[in-house]
This record gives structure tokens, C-alpha cells and sequence, in this order.
């Protein structure tokens, strides 16, 4: 008993101060991976007796209603080429390089961590499709969080409102800088250490800035519903509504950097985005 | 017959109790009832350590805390600790704890998983800056309660399947 508990107490130690192992992590979350599929059988059944019987009617209104979107998309696309197209040959002229990034895997939640203190799901794409550790995820609308442990087949992701996770934005309409930190509440993002000064207000679209490399620029990551002047506490309170729909969405999509980081198993030295301090999911909450 | 004694019967039952602590709730539950979750691994486990004493060990235990690490995305190591301390307590006792009534025994249980709950919650404020809050009972409240089901449906398992 002596001997487990010490060896116990070694692993946590080695496994909170450094990253040896999270290839161990890796393989056990492998080994795990089939019982999450097993704790979904429930709900497969459901959804696929839900397409079974739902009615030709409803299939034909979903159906209606998809094509329209597609319409709208495709006309979004259009203009996207062209825009993709002149943005390239203005940084050409500016002699920087392209920003864009370059390819994205579409993936399906398995679930949702049982865990009400945490914000992670499984997804269905692992390390046999070239995901690796600490790759952004976007959703339909928005940034979603970050890839934090990758299996065979299988890899754990981190939302940007876990209250462990923080992620570098600015405004779009002005570029202000802030922090966004999740707060442990789906709906509800905390711009951090906010001066009072600053021109951040009610309804601005917050988008991931770039900085500290983790998370490609421009992506959107919620938008402003409270900004408050703190005068006591020197800090402006600023409540971000995350864009993607943490707690509903079922296919995300793992953004590449480029198109040679997706080689499955990868180079050793993949283009693994440099560890930022500020994105890193270890970072303390809130020290306001 | 039975040349293993039912050894994949008490693995299968674990392993059952492994999804159960990982199955996702329906969207229509309210997300506060998370917190009843119960450890069922750890109720299973406690039937088999004090009904089968030689079966179950503290090295299987502990074997058993990684994979429920790797489940539920917690430090390597702190569910083996869990449960080892658990199936040590247990099998230490496992003959007074076998002569008890269900009533007393879901008592001891309920003792164990709050200490459990606790020394997990204390592992994990070193790396989280998440508070130690009353919460923490809840799923030892839930355990006790369903200890008698669990117990008997286990009982009823142990008995078709001839584990010895």
C-alpha cells in the first residue's frame, strides 16, 4: 500500500511539472477510447430512430432550408476567392508572408467529459490523422478550443470557456488587445486586466488575435455584452458571448497550420505552434 | 465448468461501471445533476474486494485508477491512489465489513468516498485553481444511497455466474 501511494504521489508530481507523460496519456486515453463510444449507444439509437421516422415532410423543409444556405455560402465563397486573392498580393507588395490558414479536418464529438468542473469533449480524429497537441478548433461560428491530448483514434479537446483556458483577442473594429479567459459557464467569456481607458464596448465582435501562436488570427471569438467601469477596482468588466456554440455544436473542425503539418504520424519537428504563455490551459484564472 | 471463476464476470462488471461514470447525460437533464454522479467504480470494486478478498487487489486497483484517469482527463495517478486506498481499507477489514448489514456497510462506504472525494479534491487544487466546496459530498451521498442496489444486483451477478 506504502509503495502504491508513493509511486501514486511520483505521478502526480512528474505529471504536473512536466510533459513526460503525455505519450503514457496518449496511449491510455488509446486503450479508453472504445468505452466512450460504448457510453454513446444510447443516443446513436435515438438519432438514428429520430432519421428513421421523422417525417418526409420535415426531411423536405430541412432539405429546403439547406439549400438556401448553400446559396448564401457559395455566394460568401465568391467573393472569399477574390478577397483570398487580393489579400495575398497586397502582403506580397508588403513583403510579408501569407496569414491564411491552411487546412481544416472535420471531426464529430464522441462525448462530452462527465466532469461538471471541466470543459473538454472527446472527438473522433486522432493521431492516425495527423492531430497533435495543441492544434486549434473552430466550430460553424466560431473558435471553439484547443486539441490537449491526442489518442490513436481519439483526442481531448479543451473549450475556451474551461476556467483553466484563456485565449489572446482584440477587437475588430478598433484591434484593442485583451485576454479572453473562460470563466466555467458556457455562455459567458471574461476579458482580463481590461483598463478602464480602453474602447471596448457593448456588441463589438471580439476575434482571436494571433499572438502567442497558438490560435490562427481572425477567427471570431465572441461578442461584447457587458462592459462595465470598475472604478473601484481600477478594471473595466467586459463579458464576452462565445460565437461557437460550445455546448450544442456536433462536428468542429481541427485547423491546420498548413498543409504539411497533416501528415499523419508528422515530421518530429512539425510546425507545432511555440508555447505561449498566455494560451497555455495551465494558465491561473482571473487575478484581478 | 468455470476455469477462470468468473474473472471476465468481475472485469465486465467494471468495466460497466467505467461507461456509467463516463456516459454522457441526456441535453433534457438540468447540468447541476452532473454532481449526482456516483463513483460507481468505486461501488463496484467495493462489493468485489469484500465478497472476493483473494480476487481483487490492490494492484488491480491501481491498475484500474490509470484507465479512469485517461476516462475522465484527470492526473495520471490520482485515481490509482483513490482507489489502492479504498481496496486496501476494504480488504483489510473485508470480514467484519462482510458480517455488517447493508445499512452499516453503505455507512462505511459513505465514509470512504467522501475521504476519497476530498484527497482527490486536494490533488487536484495543487494544479487547478478550483475551490474545495461541499459539492464534493454530493456523489457520496448518491453512492450510499445506491450501494444496496448495487450490492444486490451484483450479488444476484456473482451467484449466476458461479464467480468463486
Amino acid at each position: 500500500m506504502l509503495a502504491l501511494a508513493i509511486s501514486s504521489t511520483l505521478l502526480l508530481i512528474v505529471g504536473s511539472t512536466t510533459r513526460f507523460l503525455d505519450p503514457v496519456r496518449g496511449a491510455l486515453l488509446t486503450v479508453v477510447s472504445p468505452l466512450y463510444f460504448v457510453a454513446e449507444i444510447p443516443y446513436v439509437f435515438s438519432a438514428f430512430a429520430t432519421d428513421v421516422f421523422s417525417s418526409r415532410d420535415t426531411l423536405l423543409e430541412e432539405k429546403a432550408s439547406l439549400a438556401d444556405r448553400v446559396l448564401e455560402l457559395s455566394a460568401v465563397a465568391q467573393r472569399y476567392d477574390s478577397l483570398q486573392a487580393e489579400n495575398e498580393r497586397l502582403r506580397e507588395l508588403l513583403g510579408s508572408t501569407s496569414r491564411l490558414p491552411g487546412d481544416v479536418l472535420v471531426a464529430e464529438l464522441v462525448t462530452v467529459i462527465a466532469n461538471n468542473q471541466r470543459h473538454e469533449v472527446i472527438i473522433d480524429k486522432g493521431s492516425s490523422d495527423g492531430v497533435a497537441v495543441g492544434q486549434p478548433v473552430i466550430d460553424a461560428s466560431g473558435l471553439f478550443g484547443q486539441v490537449v491530448e491526442v489518442g490513436a483514434f481519439t483526442s481531448r479537446v479543451l473549450l475556451i470557456s474551461d476556467g483553466t483556458h484563456a485565449v489572446p483577442v482584440q477587437v475588430n473594429r478598433n484591434d484593442v488587445r485583451a485576454i479572453a479567459a473562460g470563466t466555467g459557464a458556457f455562455a459567458r467569456l471574461e476579458l482580463e486586466n481590461v483598463p478602464v481607458t480602453a474602447d471596448i464596448r457593448e456588441g463589438d465582435l471580439m476575434v482571436s488575435s494571433g499572438l502567442g501562436g497558438r490560435f490562427p488570427r481572425g477567427y471570431p471569438v465572441g461578442r461584447v455584452v457587458v462592459a462595465i467601469n470598475d472604478n473601484a477596482a481600477g478594471v473595466k468588466r467586459v463579458e464576452v458571448r462565445p460565437s461557437a456554440a460550445l455546448d450544442r455544436t456536433r462536428h468542429v473542425l481541427i485547423v491546420f497550420e498548413s498543409v504539411s503539418q497533416r501528415d499523419p504520424g508528422g515530421p518530429p519537428n512539425s510546425p507545432e505552434p511555440s508555447e505561449p504563455v498566455s494560451t497555455e490551459p495551465s494558465v491561473p484564472e482571473g487575478n484581478t | 465448468m468455470n476455469p477462470t471463476r468468473g474473472g471476465w464476470v468481475i472485469l465486465l462488471t467494471i468495466v460497466f461501471g467505467m461507461i456509467l461514470s463516463v456516459a454522457r447525460l441526456p441535453d433534457f437533464v438540468p447540468s447541476w445533476a452532473g454532481w449526482l454522479r456516483p463513483q460507481w467504480v468505486v461501488l463496484v470494486l467495493f462489493f468485489w474486494v469484500i465478497e472476493f478478498p483473494d480476487r481483487v487487489g490492490m494492484i488491480l486497483a491501481w491498475c484500474l485508477g490509470f484507465l479512469l484517469d485517461a476516462l475522465n482527463a484527470e492526473p495520471l495517478g490520482i485515481n490509482g491512489l483513490c482507489l489502492a486506498t479504498i481496496t486496501f481499507i476494504a480488504w483489510s477489514f473485508h470480514e467484519r465489513l462482510r458480517m455488517y448489514s447493508i445499512v452499516q456497510q453503505a455507512t462505511v462506504l459513505f465514509v470512504l468516498v467522501i475521504g476519497v472525494q476530498y484527497l482527490r479534491a486536494s490533488v487536484h487544487s495543487l494544479t487547478l485553481d478550483t475551490p474545495v466546496s461541499l459539492a464534493l459530498a454530493v456523489p457520496a451521498v448518491t453512492s450510499t444511497i445506491l450501494w444496496p442496489f448495487v450490492a444486490g444486483a451484483l450479488r444476484g451477478v456473482s451467484q449466476r455466474f458461479r464467480v468463486r
